[in-house]
């Protein structure tokens, strides 16, 4: 019988009124690996939190090998043996390879007050060649930026080792490696499995679960659904129960384009590549094609990384003129340069992220709203009060926006009212495309409706939308088509008749599934 | 005027045989460290010193400015002894911090010509000053003698000063205003009005125009340098009282207290020498093995309406 | 008292009462009735000016939520050109003028270009043209002020006379109650009030500075804003300059050392935030009056300068505490 390295028992957790864990239990033990999976928002990053001592504040008890404990911070975790690879490396790159690796355990001398440089540099050099990195001494002075991204994930695992952690969790540690790499870092698992060490792996790739996972838990909406040894818990079994509600609720029947004739293709992208985000990184979008009609509204599933947000990004010329591939707008060529042109040909691209990148929170209801119209309220330049009044008011009736004033200051707002803001805005711009990412993401459910309502309205009217969403029941209900994206590349497009979340989850999780009609 | 010989001087001079030539016959080279070029008068020193060497053509000069820094200074001193100079002219920020890379120049054989402010000990060749607190009291003295003439105070009444001082942690702010209360000692003159103009002219403005706001009758306006009266005077320009006011300057440089005293602006100014000249001269004397006092103390010259075009009347 | 309390709920509400507040402090120490006669508060606004000229264009930048530490030297460098061109050369105001405010504007379109195209930290940016421009006004005068004197080459003096425009521009109008300088403030004030409320570059300045990546995303031209902003405070820095030399009757190169400080307390003290996004030209016009009213109350008590440093920290200090939104 191995040993048990860890108890998560009752584990609860929430932020503010929201909750986004509850009751959960898990385990771990020496020698193996432990698969967390779950949809976007399940609760997996949170739990993963508390274990690390990120959130000191939570219900229920940790036991490490039989011992209750309690970590007030990150530190307290490290010093007890947990050490979390985080998907985002947390190498301070300016900094040497054997700094980075003894970063926090130094070696000292004389009581603590100087840096043993070379039993730190031996203690570097021991990890590396156990982790099969031929490191010479220059290699492991040298600065961590100077090397590929391949590297600094061993690097970041050595780091994790050098405190001789007994529970390691790895939060998408494949993200960013190739398939050789990948590789390599799966016989590393089974090298620290060998010593004893238990594993916690996230990941939202399917054939990883099933090559490394020893035992499998699902959270789904903050709960636990269930564990199972990973052999007793096939790929169906997987998806339903990380899927598992009822999906039927919520969206009644809608005219689809079909019944009103068949309209012409206002949006069509074809072999559209969207460049990679760091050096050493695979475009984040690759030769996607789709076409979308008035009046349609397409979906876009995928997981973390799948590449739905920059896909967006590139076709409203967020990232400028990098962008390969052609895309027309009711048969015009045009070309991605910048968010400006775009607003003038007629996209219009409401982000996921309302605070950071979607408004100007400090400014009032109507200075949010026109600030992508400001030419039309402002003939030659100069600002026209009674235009940008009118137009702030009809657009706030329109979108039902709920307040006081239009000069009342957005940030005041509630999430729903806002997001209706950000709506409004981009309404006002009279587009004949609009890129949605999220668009009820932090909207209570009242106000979820009525924007569903109002999407719907709106392709009624003629424009083509394009949807992303990580909640599965808004996809499906509300898009004509779902195409499932993974690392960038098209895994399947799914008809309104044939979509089930099952096949769209599989497909987004990068499982080969029959495609469409 | 104290002038002595300096023993250590010559000695030095001799045991280090120096050459009475500059050698190979080519140049002899002067390094000049400038404590500060943000000031004109410091501005005027290094035109003074250029346009004497001018008619040296045996003198090669090499201008560094310290930007007002101590360290750099330093630094820059140690870096003409280095590069071999045959003599230094130092014109400090501030005589303690620079007075070991000073002396040892001086130990190391260059001859070391320290202008206008000090620094501490003997090891230096020669020291050419003027006196911040004599010029100070020579413009107290003239301020005096001048104010005894107005009618008012001829009948009895006291006459009312504004001084604006320099920036008041400078010395040469504070030996100029120590000269100037010494020889108001006694006389029947009040200060009534004092402020620290920082020796800036839009300064020296500001503060004019609160002394006349609450001043009504001003007789004498002492500023510590020249811009700062002629800050005073466009304040009182504006307030229509310049006809009634006396004003005096220190400083006198060609190109702006002399020019102020032709204009009628200023009654007088007191020069303030900046010593270029001499310190070329004498630096010509060291270096053909010719003697030097150890201390020289430059002469100042008042410049008045009546004599600015004749070139000013020399102080005793 | 509801409105009262409305008042000072607003941002020009809390400035009025810093500048109350020192107001008071001004009618307590009121040096034998100096702060009573119009002449005191004529000469403060005069003397304001240039720094509330400086602090117009500060504030178009403070709003982009950037920062421009080159607006004194700039003054120095303009009131050296404009010295050169007017004084010297002979130029006429309608050819100097001009020419002084492109000086001007380039240097600060310079800053705005390493801003908002190479993505240069402001505070890093106008700190080098900060140094720049400094440098650039010494090497034009020779390090020397440009004055009526002008040397001959036998080493005499001779002397210009002062062109109309210096004379003109340190004038007083109104019976001699304001000073012509002081005009050209508030000129700058409304100008700067017409792009930030007026016009819809004003509007990309606050999006700018509110939330760029949301302003970007938003279709605003993110850059040209900046652009705009810093090349503005350019111009400012140019009409202070020019103001500057008028009033000194030279051009002198060490002219405006500092002066970027008192701006950017000028900017603060009427209450507009340096994160950006937020605030307008009246705070900065009350901040203007707060300072100014703040010097000229310290001087005419002849107050000596240790304590006059130590009371402007501790009031400066105290007219930024007042301006919290404390008052429930």
């Amino acid at each position: 019988m191995p040993e048990k390295l860890l108890q998560l028992s009752d584990i609860g957790k929430r932020f503010g009124a929201n909750r986004v864990l509850e009751s959960v239990s898990f385990d771990l033990y020496a020698g193996e690996v432990h698969v967390l999976a779950g949809e976007n928002g399940a609760g997996k990053t949170t739990l993963i939190r508390i274990l690390a001592g990120i959130h000191p504040e939570h219900e229920g008890t940790i036991e490490l090998g039989g011992r209750t404990v309690r970590f007030r911070n990150p530190i307290e975790a490290s010093r007890h043996g947990i050490s979390v690879i985080h998907q985002e490396l947390s190498l301070v790159e300016s900094m040497s390879v054997a700094d980075n690796i003894c970063l926090g355990r130094e070696p000292a001398r004389a009581g603590g007050l100087l840096l043993d440089r070379r039993a730190q540099l031996e203690r570097a050099g021991e990890l590396c060649a156990r982790l099969g990195l031929s490191f010479t001494r220059e290699d492991l002075g040298r600065r961590a930026e100077q090397f590929p991204l391949s590297v600094k994930n061993r690097i970041e695992i050595a780091k994790a080792l050098a405190g001789d952690a007994r529970i390691i969790v790895m939060d998408e540690p494949t993200s960013a490696l190739n398939h050789e790499e990948v590789e390599r870092l799966f016989a590393l698992i089974d090298h620290l499995k060998a010593r004893g060490c238990g594993i916690v792996y996230i990941t939202h790739k399917m054939e990883e679960i099933y090559r490394v996972a020893d035992r499998i838990t699902v959270l789904r909406d903050g709960r636990r659904v269930g564990t199972a040894a990973a052999a007793d818990c096939p790929p169906p079994t997987l998806i339903r129960w990380m899927i598992g509600r009822d999906l039927a609720e919520q969206f009644a029947p809608r005219a689809g384009p079909a019944a009103t004739g068949v309209r012409a293709p206002r949006l069509v992208v074809s072999r559209f590549t969207v460049p990679s985000p760091g050096p050493g990184r695979p475009p984040a979008v690759r030769d996607l094609s789709v076409a979308v009609r008035a009046g349609e509204i397409v979906g876009f599933a995928g997981l973390q990384g799948a590449g739905c947000s920059e896909l967006f990004n590139g076709l409203f010329g967020a990232y400028g003129a990098v962008c390969g591939g052609r895309v027309e707008i009711d048969g015009e060529p045009v070309r991605p340069e910048s968010p400006g042109a775009s607003i003038r040909r007629g996209l219009a691209f409401l982000t996921g992220d309302r605070k950071n990148t979607g408004l100007v929170l400090g400014m009032s209801v109507e200075r949010n709203v026109s600030l992508s119209s400001l030419p039309r309220v402002s003939p030659g330049g100069v600002l026209s009060p009674g235009l940008e009044r009118s137009l702030a008011e009809h657009y706030v009736g329109a979108l039902g926006i709920r307040l006081e004033s239009v000069d009342q200051e957005t940030g005041a707002l509630s999430g729903g009212n806002q997001q209706k803001v950000a709506l409004a805005k981009w309404l006002a711009t009279r587009p004949r495309v609009l890129l949605l990412e999220e668009p009820t993401r932090g909207v209570d459910v009242g106000a979820k409706h009525e924007i569903y309502g109002l999407l719907r309205g709106l392709a009624a009217e003629g424009l083509a939308i394009l949807l992303i969403s990580t909640e599965m029941p808004e996809l499906l209900g509300l898009c004509d088509r779902v195409v499932a994206l993974h690392r960038g590349r098209v895994m399947g497009v799914f008809d309104r008749s044939e979509a089930t979340p099952e096949r769209v989850l599989a497909a987004a999780m990068g499982a080969d599934v029959p495609q469409g009609n | 005027m104290t002038t002595r010989l300096s023993p250590t001087a010559l000695i030095l001079a001799l045991a280090c045989a120096s050459p009475a030539f500059p050698k190979d016959g080519g140049k002899w080279v002067v390094g000049m460290s400038q404590c500060n070029l943000g000031e004109p008068w410091r501005v005027q020193m290094n035109a003074d010193i250029r346009r004497e060497a001018a008619a040296h053509p045996e003198l090669e000069l090499i201008f560094k400015d310290a930007q007002n820094d101590t360290l750099r200074q330093r630094a820059q001193i140690e870096e003409f002894v280095n590069s071999g100079v045959d003599l230094l002219i130092v014109s400090p920020k501030e005589a303690a911090p620079l007075t070991p890379p000073v002396a040892e120049a001086y130990r190391r054989g260059v001859p070391v010509i320290v202008l206008d402010r000090r620094v501490l000990g003997s090891d230096y060749t020669e020291f050419i000053g003027a006196n911040n607190r004599m010029i100070g009291k020579a413009a107290g003295a003239w301020a005096v003698g001048r104010l005894a003439e107005l009618p008012a105070v001829r009948k009895g009444a006291r006459a009312r000063v504004v001084e604006l001082e320099g920036l008041m942690t400078s010395i040469p702010a504070q030996d100029r205003g120590a000269g100037f209360h010494e020889a108001l000692k006694g006389a029947p003159v009040d200060i009534v009005y004092t402020a620290d103009m920082k020796w800036l002219e839009p300064q020296a403005r500001m503060e004019m125009e609160s002394a006349l706001s609450v001043q009504p009758q001003i007789d004498l306006v002492f500023a510590h340098n020249d811009p700062g009266a002629h800050g005073a005077y466009l304040a009182a320009q504006a307030a229509g009282r310049e006809r009634d006011i006396i004003f005096v300057g220190i400083d006198a440089l060609a190109q702006e207290g002399q020019v102020y005293v032709r204009q009628g602006v200023l009654a007088a100014t007191f020069e303030y020498p900046t010593g270029g000249r001499e310190a070329v001269e004498d630096a010509l004397k060291i270096l053909r093995r010719e003697s030097v006092p150890k201390e020289v103390t430059l002469r100042s010259r008042v410049f008045t309406p009546d004599n600015v075009a004749s070139g000013g009347e020399w102080l005793k | 008292m509801r409105t009262l309390r409305r008042w000072i709920e607003r941002p020009e509400g809390r400035a009025l009462f810093a500048l109350l507040f020192i107001l008071v402090i001004g009618c307590v120490f009121n040096a034998h009735d100096a702060f009573f006669r119009w002449g005191t508060h004529r000469d403060m606004l005069r003397q304001v000016s240039v720094y509330g000229i400086l602090a117009c264009g500060m504030t178009l930048v403070i709003v982009t939520g950037g920062i421009d530490l080159s607006v004194g030297s700039v003054l120095g460098l303009c009131a050296v050109v404009f010295a050169q061109l007017s004084l010297r050369r002979g130029l006429p105001a309608p050819v100097a003028v001009p020419a002084v405010l492109a000086v001007g504007a380039a240097a600060g379109l310079a800053s705005g270009a390493a801003v908002a195209r190479y993505r240069i930290q402001p505070f890093i940016a106008t700190l080098a043209m900060m140094v720049f421009a400094r440098g650039l006004a010494k090497w034009l005068s020779g390090g020397e002020k440009v004055s009526r004197a002008v040397q001959q080459p036998d080493g005499s003096f001779s002397y210009v006379d002062l062109p109309g425009a210096f004379e003109r521009l340190d004038a007083k109008v109104w019976g001699g109650n304001v000073a012509v300088v002081t005009l050209v403030f508030l000129g700058c004030v409304a100008l700067s009030w017409v792009v930030l409320t007026r016009l819809r570059y004003g509007r990309y300045l606050y999006a700018t500075g509110g939330n760029e990546e949301a302003a970007r995303l938003s279709g605003v031209p993110v850059r040209r804003a900046k652009l705009l902003a810093y090349g503005m405070s350019g111009v400012f820095g140019a009409v202070a300059g020019i103001c500057q030399a008028a009033q000194e009757q030279q051009g002198d190169p060490e002219a405006g050392v500092s002066y970027e400080l008192t701006a950017i307390a000028i900017a603060v003290i009427g209450g507009n935030s340096l994160a950006g996004g937020r605030g307008g030209i009246g705070l900065t016009l009350l901040g203007a009056m707060t300072i100014g009213y703040l010097e000229k109350i310290l001087s005419i008590n002849a107050v000596a300068e240790s304590s006059r440093l130590m009371l402007t920290g501790a009031i400066i200090l105290a007219a930024v505490l007042l301006q919290r939104r404390r008052i429930e």
